[in-house]
């Protein structure tokens, strides 16, 4: 694959259109204040022909390295989109400068069009490399680590007109908030799912009927939209606080926490029941016998066998839960749930572009890296176990 | 089609006749609730005794049905045909190159929650109903190319063998086995799509797009627990329906959707 003398046509096709992004969409766009509709520049109007022509070379440079792909020209793609990606924030940071009138404090840079594009295009590129020259997929993450280091520093030094940070600068305190609001529900559903799906699967093995009646019950809740489901919680919970005192007292109502909570877990068991279920059954029998036949308990036999072995396929169905979770989360912040997903409604309605990303940026990021981190954990529980 | 195969002999005679029985129940009562509405306001009463308005009232439920699945539908067609048809490039001798890269891209946008693509939508395309179609397509394509890309990798080689070595033309291949046999498996695929869309629509309120997640959405805004039940319930009675003739449709296990993929939005 690697010494393949034909061009890589996926490499060669990214990058001319990474070419022509550059070269024909607009990166920035300025606005005087919030309010206004800010005005679009593309790169060679932001910091002029010459910067334009030296950022497009490195593009070039990987078409042209591509078109005879042998592993040593595919290692220097790599270095060249690894270093493109770093130079981003540079760029902008240079950008933001040549562009903004300092006579207008309340000016801010909005980002365009041409510059998602390229970001998308490059990640691209960085899968594809990734593929050909079968790295490791912590490798890469490792790799992008340092692109994020770049981009922390860019952004918090010379990036401040940007309107994306000047947006997080305004609520940072909420900000920090609204993230770990989101991860501590996140946690509290996947956590109780856990525990409610690990005993659902046990007794589901015991007693074939109950299999039957919980998987419709579980697939039954898993149809019904999020939104609904938030919405038809909302009065029986309204309700139950209202007749019990206490219960009113920790908070539960119809909004807020306890609705949000409730669907999360309900939408929950299903991808954790299954899986565990799946996992417990797919233990080979044999092992379980011979764990037996040496004097083993069932207790034992189930803590120290059965268990462990079930292990990674469990861990799948929490990385299904997690990801989705995170996602559902955001939804709950309709009905008053908080979260990451307060700053996308709120955005939406006031029609502040940048506010929605602030929530919807962190939440990509989020479902990302805990499907990296639970997915490495599974990969290596069962590296171990096949070792 | 080969249904019989799957679901065994004997069972396609005796569920032929009823296996619509259960997407009919919940077509019948969601339709009923569309046009009906009005008739449970003394219902509807019982949740909010003090005010003047329990029926949401700014549309008529029929209409906002309407273009709830009118929107779904738009954007499930076009995935489908362009998902399927993506699928069906990269499996080709000609566009191979691109099959790692695009069977990555789909495993890994399944990861982005649907509420965030449907938020990054805005920014770019501005509000109303196109950015919703949009960002369900985008969302609904994945799913699809995923399961085409299994369905037709699933086929064996002798099957393609056994096709080719019959005289069939490429075209014939791949319109005559690889298609029919991958069936199943795009099926599903187009299930999970629609079934994530039917529930991210509803969060087209948001942005500015009329379906039935309004009435939801406008009880939230104004505390009016009567709307929000109005709402959830026809849209729950939406994907039941739209879920149960999945079901009925697709051979295999009933109650069963394939593999791990769930399908929330």
């Amino acid at each position: 694959m690697i010494r393949d003398a034909r061009p890589n046509r996926v490499l060669v096709s990214l990058m001319s259109l990474g070419l022509l992004a550059w070269l024909g969409l607009d990166a920035l766009s300025v606005a005087p204040n919030r309010l206004v509709q800010g005005t679009p520049l593309n790169p060679v109007e932001a910091l002029g022909w010459w910067v334009t022509l030296v950022g497009a070379l490195p593009m070039v440079c990987v078409v042209w390295l591509a078109w005879r792909p042998t592993a040593f020209r595919l290692w220097a793609s790599l270095g060249v989109v690894v270093g493109l990606l770093m130079a981003m924030p540079l760029w902008l940071s240079g950008a933001v400068v040549a562009v903004l009138d300092p006579e207008l404090p309340q000016a801010r840079v909005g980002i365009g069009p041409g510059f998602w594009v390229l970001l998308f295009l490059w990640l691209l590129v960085l899968v594809e490399l990734r593929i050909r020259l079968r790295l490791r997929r912590a490798w890469v993450w490792g790799l992008l680590l340092f692109v994020l280091v770049v981009w922390g520093i860019a952004l918090s030094h010379w990036l401040t007109p940007l309107a994306l940070v000047q947006e997080y600068q305004a609520r940072s305190d909420q900000f920090l908030e609204a993230v770990s609001y989101h991860v501590a529900l996140v946690g509290a559903a996947v956590g109780a799912s856990l525990v409610i799906g690990l005993g659902m699967a046990l007794t589901m093995r015991r007693f074939d009927g109950l299999r039957r009646l919980g998987f419709g019950v579980l697939n039954f809740l898993q149809t019904i939209p999020s939104l609904a489901l938030f919405g038809l919680l909302l009065a029986p919970l309204a309700w139950l606080s209202h007749q019990v005192p206490w219960l009113g007292a920790l908070g539960v109502s119809g909004i807020g926490w306890a609705p949000a909570w409730l669907a999360l877990v309900a939408y929950s068991l299903l991808p954790m029941v299954r899986n565990t279920y799946v996992a417990l059954e797919g233990v080979d029998p044999g092992v379980i016998e011979s764990a037996r036949g040496m004097g083993m308990s069932r207790l034992q036999v189930f803590f120290q066998v059965r268990l462990p072995l079930a292990l990674p396929v469990m861990l799948e169905g929490v990385r299904i839960t997690t990801v989705q979770a995170i996602g559902l989360t955001a939804v709950a912040a309709l009905i008053g749930a908080g979260g990451l997903g307060t700053f996308i409604f709120q955005g939406l309605g006031q029609a502040a572009m940048d506010l929605v990303l602030l929530g919807a940026l962190p939440i990509i990021a989020m479902a990302l890296m805990a499907d990296a981190l639970l997915g490495a954990l599974a990969e290596r529980l069962r590296r171990r176990e096949a070792a | 089609m080969s249904e019989a195969a799957f679901n065994g002999p004997g069972s396609v005679n005796g569920r032929s006749r009823w296996r619509f029985a259960v997407p009919l129940i919940w077509l019948t009562a969601l339709l009923l609730l569309a046009v009906g509405m009005t008739t449970l306001e003394p219902l509807f009463r019982l949740f909010e005794p003090d005010l003047r308005q329990v029926i949401y009232d700014r549309e008529h439920f029929w209409v906002l049905l309407g273009e709830h699945v009118l929107m779904v539908a738009v954007a499930a067609l076009l995935a489908t045909c362009v998902g399927v048809a993506a699928a069906v490039a990269v499996t080709r001798a000609a566009g191979r190159d691109f099959m790692p890269m695009v069977a990555q891209l789909a495993s890994i946008g399944q990861t982005f929650p649907p509420v965030a693509v449907l938020a990054l939508a805005v920014p770019v395309l501005g509000f109303g109903t196109v950015p919703l179609i949009v960002a369900l397509l985008l969302y609904g394509l994945l799913p699809i190319v995923r399961n085409t890309l299994a369905g037709i990798q699933g086929i064996s080689a002798e099957v393609l063998e056994a096709a080719r070595g019959m005289g069939m033309t490429p075209r014939q291949v791949l319109l005559q086995v690889e298609l029919p046999l991958a069936a199943p498996v795009i099926l599903a695929g187009i299930r999970t799509s629609v079934t994530v869309n039917v529930a991210t629509a509803a969060l087209g309120a948001t942005v500015g797009a009329s379906n039935l997640g309004d009435p939801i959405i406008s009880g939230i805004v104004n505390g009016n627990t009567a709307y929000i039940i109005q709402g959830a319930v026809m849209i729950g009675l939406l994907a039941l329906t739209v879920d149960s003739l999945f079901e009925q449709l697709q051979p295999g296990v009933p109650g069963q959707s394939s593999g791990a993929q769930s399908g929330q939005g």
